[in-house]
């Protein structure tokens, strides 16, 4: 797209998305003193290097015999029950228990990275999906990479927890490429881990 | 052949042909000469009850869908016409028209986006009018995204862009008329001439009301199901006529449905009941394996006979989605199955026409499309590889 015509898009189609985002950015301003985000920010940096600690990346090194062996939890739902932590081109890969779509993962891109020549949506749905290696849950993002047509090469429909699309938050048909800035023309989906579920 | 006696050659061959043509002249004399031909264009037949539509989303590559008109006592397919980017289709009640609900971008996949709404004539399959819409929800096809007033006046586009609204065209004057916003509702369910209704986040019902001068009245039912538990499926069958709508929710709780401007929900009756089974778990306990309703289109209402045709497969609960093995047939009035269809070929989709010897609609992932006695679920004829991804018919008559 031209940066011309950039301009003219963004302020036809995703003017209203537009608006939302400075609606909650000025709340968030308004809320917000600078010495509160100056603290803040200076907790994240705090607290970047202790991600490694958290239980997503002991994820590689544990096994499921090994969290079977300490009485982890069931997996609530029928997709975790049957899923891997292994091979993320595979659709019964713990992360896609909601996922509808072409993997990235297959596409150029990866789990939570589009491939080259698109632009991942601001906005996603959510899925809950159950690691079987770590025996924990957690909240998946699942944004979809926008721009160029469909890739294909692996595609697959997890529907746990998918609900329809008058709750657009849990609904893996919708489009999700409002306000990417290309075309919202649908290439795959990734699946970002966001955090525990409780 | 005789390289250096050219001229012998071709005096031997001019002989030869000529023995040969006179021999069997009689024979050639028997044929017409052919006459010289125009190139011509043809028009459709007015279409029977069993001319159907049938959307191709195209789902590897979206930008080329297809809306197929298909001849299904013959297994023919008697034209199509483009249906860009998660289309939609709509028959105009007296099959004269139909309207696609698509979207293109100038330059392919980049450029000015238009969203449109394209009036074909049924016969021709000429454009008649090539509508801009000011947005339409980009989501894969389900029938209720687009809709059509009972005497076909007006048609209905979902939007979300992301807020969600109904954008209302004037079919006559070609314009949009009301944008009615629907916060924390989808799809549109067309009931009479001038009204429609939302499903909501809640589990109610949002009624919209159109009146003169671009206005609009909105009412909610109460909450009537779980979203969280067991939703409904969008694809639930209606009648714009009358209102009567069958809202299916994902365990197979049916909930009969007048809508108006008040609409009623009657309390819910269970497919597995109405099959001699016990009712279907909800997601509160999702292991449990039964027959379950599933699939895309997975409804259909023959309603002169009152019949509600669901795929049902068995599963356990979040497989909605699932290809149905076997086509389930109730009677809405005695909310008792009375036909048992199996299969040959799991179907995500079912639809059915509506005259006095229905047929039925089937498909599967190679897009092979199949026809079938929908009184006895015989096979009749196969379109081998009608399309790529065929995700619902529409028959004269539905509304």
């Amino acid at each position: 797209m031209l940066p011309s015509e950039h301009t003219k898009k963004t302020e036809q189609g995703a003017s209203l998305f537009d608006r939302l985002t400075e609606t909650a950015l000025r709340r968030f301003a308004g809320r917000t003193s600078r010495r509160g985000v100056v603290a803040r920010l200076g907790g994240l940096a705090a607290a970047v290097p202790l991600f490694p600690l958290l239980p997503v990346s002991r994820a590689s090194a544990a096994t499921p015999a090994a969290s079977a062996g300490k009485g982890v939890a069931k997996a609530a739902t029928p997709f975790g029950a049957k899923a891997q932590a292994k091979d993320p081109n595979a659709c019964d890969y713990w992360r896609y228990c909601a996922i509808d779509g072409n993997l990235c993962t297959s596409c150029g891109g990866g789990v939570h990275s589009c491939p080259p020549g698109t632009a991942p949506s601001p906005t996603s749905w959510i899925g809950s999906c159950y690691n079987p290696q770590d025996g924990n849950s957690y909240m998946i993002a699942y944004r979809d990479c926008c721009g160029q047509d469909s890739c294909n090469e692996v595609t697959c429909l997890g529907t746990d927890g998918d609900q329809p699309s008058y709750r657009p938050m849990a609904n893996n048909d919708i489009i999700w490429c409002f306000g990417t800035g290309t075309s919202e023309m649908y290439n795959c989906s990734t699946a970002a881990v966001i955090g525990k579920a409780s | 052949m005789s390289v250096l006696c050219p001229r012998k050659f071709w005096v031997g061959l001019l002989l030869g042909s000529a023995a040969f043509f006179s021999s069997v002249a009689p024979v050639l004399a028997a044929e017409p000469v052919l006459q010289t031909e125009q190139s011509d264009v043809v028009t459709l037949k007015p279409y029977s009850p069993h001319t159907v539509l049938v959307e191709d989303a195209v789902y590897t590559h979206n930008k080329d869908g297809r809306v197929n008109v298909v001849d299904a006592d013959k297994g023919v397919l008697l034209g199509m016409v483009q249906a860009a980017y998660n289309p939609n289709v709509v028959l105009a009640p007296d099959a004269s028209r139909f309207y696609v609900g698509e979207t293109t971008w100038e330059r392919g996949n980049r450029g000015a986006r238009n969203d449109l709404l394209a009036e074909y004539d049924a016969l021709t399959l000429k454009l008649m009018v090539d509508e801009k819409l000011p947005s339409r929800a980009l989501v894969t096809p389900k029938r209720n995204n687009l809709a059509i007033s009972a005497d076909g006046a007006r048609v209905y586009v979902y939007q979300m862009s992301p807020a969600n609204a109904v954008e209302v065209v004037d079919t006559k004057d070609h314009k949009v008329t009301h944008t009615v916003e629907v916060p924390g509702c989808a799809l549109a369910y067309a009931w009479g001439n001038a009204g429609f209704s939302s499903l909501c986040g809640d589990g109610s019902l949002s009624n919209v009301s159109l009146e003169a001068d671009g206005k609009a009245s909105v009412t909610h039912t109460a909450p009537f199901f779980e979203p969280d538990k067991d939703g409904i499926f969008e694809q639930s069958p209606s009648v714009a006529k009358d209102g009567s709508t069958y809202f299916i929710s994902y365990s197979g709780k049916v909930y009969p449905t007048i809508l108006s401007a008040n609409s009623t929900v009657q309390p819910a009756w269970s497919l597995q009941v109405g099959a001699g089974l016990k009712p279907a778990s909800d997601a509160s306990a999702p292991f449990e394996v039964t027959w379950r309703p599933g699939g895309w289109q997975m409804s259909a209402l023959h309603k002169a006979t009152h019949e509600l045709y669901v795929l049902m497969h068995r599963g356990t609960f979040w497989t909605h989605k699932d290809a149905g093995t076997e086509v389930w047939v109730y009677n809405t009035e005695t909310h008792q199955r009375i036909r048992r269809m199996p299969l040959k070929v799991a179907s995500t989709m079912v639809g059915i026409t509506q005259d006095e010897a229905p047929l039925m609609f089937t498909t599967d992932e190679e897009g092979n499309f199949f026809i079938s006695d929908a009184r006895t679920g015989k096979l009749l004829r196969t379109m081998k590889v009608l399309g790529t991804s065929l995700i619902f018919t529409v028959a004269p008559g539905e509304g």
